[in-house]
């Protein structure tokens, strides 16, 4: 069997188990409101040759992937999509209106004018509005995701929307390069590289593409993560010995210790939403395990004390704690809610889930999957437990992050 | 046995303060670190600022590699004559400088695997320091597990993969 084949089976072998009745026993963890509602996105009428259809199929697809509809065509339908996309001269025009058929209440009108080559952005906006207006949470669609990519021996980032396209290479330092992360409202992306020959920590301004180093002391800069003010930046530094957990102003670079543990190695730290605390691994019971620390400082407290490892650490926006976690040898994506302490196994089947990065929806996560030593990028529904592949690049793609 | 006690507290008290006035000299330090294997820790010995590295690479020196166990930076007693070797190397070419790289196996997170792999170099340092050699001429540089030298996955690969390798500079 090829590579390719072995790669394809896998994935079969995926969908199947997602598939399988025997899921039913996880029935229990689907989130009432999970439903899909079923919509009818049939009344909107296109003109045009190539923009408009893009435009429809965008659209389709990301309603679809917000896991909140099921498109159907006529009867049936709750919600009612009319309206026309025309495509003139390079220009793409949108109307649309969006109403219940149950209780007749329009949610909104709305038009759209953008340069025809911007028609899966203007679907991506509409499918968001969409979302918000009905579920009244944030859309997901206009997103994007960062990760590590692996082409032809050479490690670089890069960055696509939140469905796969536009995947565009954002580095070409052809060194390591580690843990992507965005930050301040997804306008900057913290990573660490070798650029310089060390594990430096680098800070890129997604809107002019510069970028600046921000940490270069001695020993490793790893692990950056922006505080959600953008004030602050966590990080592990081993300067004044082995790896410890610090903060870090990020306008003077002024240093805050919060770790002394002598015999440890800490990593992996991820701020929560109201910046007063910072969840991260460290190894200093053994073997690498979560721990959550006050940001001034304090005793760091264990939340979990199940599984053999757990790692990689996202705290999302509604307060749940996503992390990789080794049980019976693999690791799984596991979500944990440190105020009540509860936590739901997410993946299952036979392969390794890693670096878990929540989506904004603080629904959908965006994971790393290893079969047979080969990694893809995953993104996984924690309320219906389904996964779909984000898009295989050529080559290997780990570390992903998903964009405020 | 009041006064048993009252001396046992003396005793404590006395023990302490000695302690106390060890703690402020190097010296001292250095019987401390003399009384067990590792007990030599990084932290005793933090890293400098990083020596500019305007000198050239040494490629044609062959210095072992110090190998380590799953998940661990514990350097093992049978690890310690090849850190030897490269502190009689050190102390032979006054004018090398080291660069301790430390790498680990393809399994666990990666980011982990960066902390680990430094925690390894450092380990490594920490034992060439308590050799003599002056903590100036030797920094460390984490890989994780981002340079295998072994591509297998298996035990085999997994163990050549767990090391430290010594950069020599001049």
């Amino acid at each position: 069997m090829s590579k390719r084949e072995r790669r394809f089976v896998c994935a079969i072998a995926a969908t199947l188990l997602y598939m399988a009745p025997s899921r039913a026993a996880d029935v229990h963890v689907v989130k009432s409101g999970a439903d899909e509602i079923p919509m009818d996105i049939s009344g909107i009428a296109i003109s045009g040759e190539k923009f408009a259809t893009v435009f429809l199929e965008t659209l389709r697809n990301d309603l679809v992937r917000s896991g909140w509809f099921r498109i159907v065509a006529g009867s049936g339908s709750a919600i009612v999509a009319v309206g026309r996309c025309n495509e003139i001269s390079d220009r793409l025009s949108v109307k649309c209106r969006l109403t219940n058929t149950g209780s007749g209440k329009t949610y909104f009108n709305v038009s759209y004018n953008e340069p025809a080559h911007e028609a899966r952005f203007v679907a991506h906006k509409l499918a968001d509005k969409i979302v918000e207006s009905v579920k009244s949470v944030r859309g997901i669609a206009a997103t994007r995701i960062a990760m590590v990519g692996m082409r032809d021996g050479q490690r670089d980032l890069y960055v696509c929307s939140a469905d796969g396209h536009g995947i565009i290479r954002i580095t070409k330092d052809g060194v390591p390069c580690l843990s992507p992360k965005w930050g301040f409202g997804g306008d900057v992306l913290l990573y660490t590289s070798f650029a310089n020959g060390f594990p430096d920590m680098y800070e890129i301004d997604m809107r002019t593409n510069m970028r600046r180093s921000i940490s270069a002391r001695p020993g490793i800069n790893m692990g950056g993560d922006m505080s959600f003010d953008g004030r602050m930046v966590a990080l592990i530094l081993s300067k004044d010995g082995n790896p410890e957990l610090y903060v870090m102003q990020r306008t003077n670079g002024r240093l805050t210790r919060l770790t002394r543990t002598q015999h440890a190695a800490e990593a992996e730290p991820s701020w929560s939403p109201d910046g007063k605390s910072i969840v991260f691994v460290s190894d200093s019971a053994g073997s690498p395990q979560l721990y959550i620390v006050k940001s001034n400082g304090g005793r760091p407290e264990r939340p979990t004390f199940r599984g053999s490892e757990n790692v990689s650490p996202d705290w999302g926006l509604d307060g749940r704690i996503a992390y990789s976690s080794r049980r019976g040898g693999r690791y799984h994506i596991c979500v944990l809610d440190p105020l009540s302490g509860e936590q739901t196994q997410i993946t299952r089947d036979d392969a390794d889930y890693e670096s878990p990065s929540w989506a904004p929806d603080s629904r959908h996560i965006v994971c790393s999957r290893t079969c047979s030593y080969h990694s893809e990028l995953y993104i996984l529904d924690t309320m219906r437990h389904t996964s779909v592949k984000l898009f295989s690049l050529e080559g290997e793609c780990h570390s992903p992050s998903w964009s405020p | 046995m009041a006064n048993r006690n009252m001396w046992s507290r003396v005793l404590i008290l006395a023990l302490c303060v000695a302690s106390a006035g060890f703690g402020c000299s190097g010296k001292t330090r250095e019987i401390g670190s003399l009384q067990g294997a590792d007990r030599m820790e990084p932290s005793d010995v933090p890293l400098g600022e990083r020596f500019e590295l305007t000198g050239r690479r040494v490629e044609n020196i062959h210095l072992p590699h110090v190998l380590f166990r799953y998940d661990s930076f514990q350097v093992d007693s049978g690890e310690i004559r090849k850190i030897e070797e490269v502190a009689a190397y050190m102390r032979n070419n006054p004018d090398v400088r080291i660069i301790t790289e430390g790498h680990c196996d393809e399994r666990g997170s990666r980011a982990y695997n960066i902390s680990l792999g430094e925690n390894r170099a450092q380990a490594v340092r920490a034992n060439l320091v308590k050799m003599g050699i002056n903590s100036m001429r030797i920094q460390t540089r984490s890989y994780g597990e981002e340079r295998p030298i072994s591509s297998g996955h298996n035990e085999a690969a997994w163990r050549r993969n767990r090391r430290v390798e010594f950069a020599v500079y001049r």
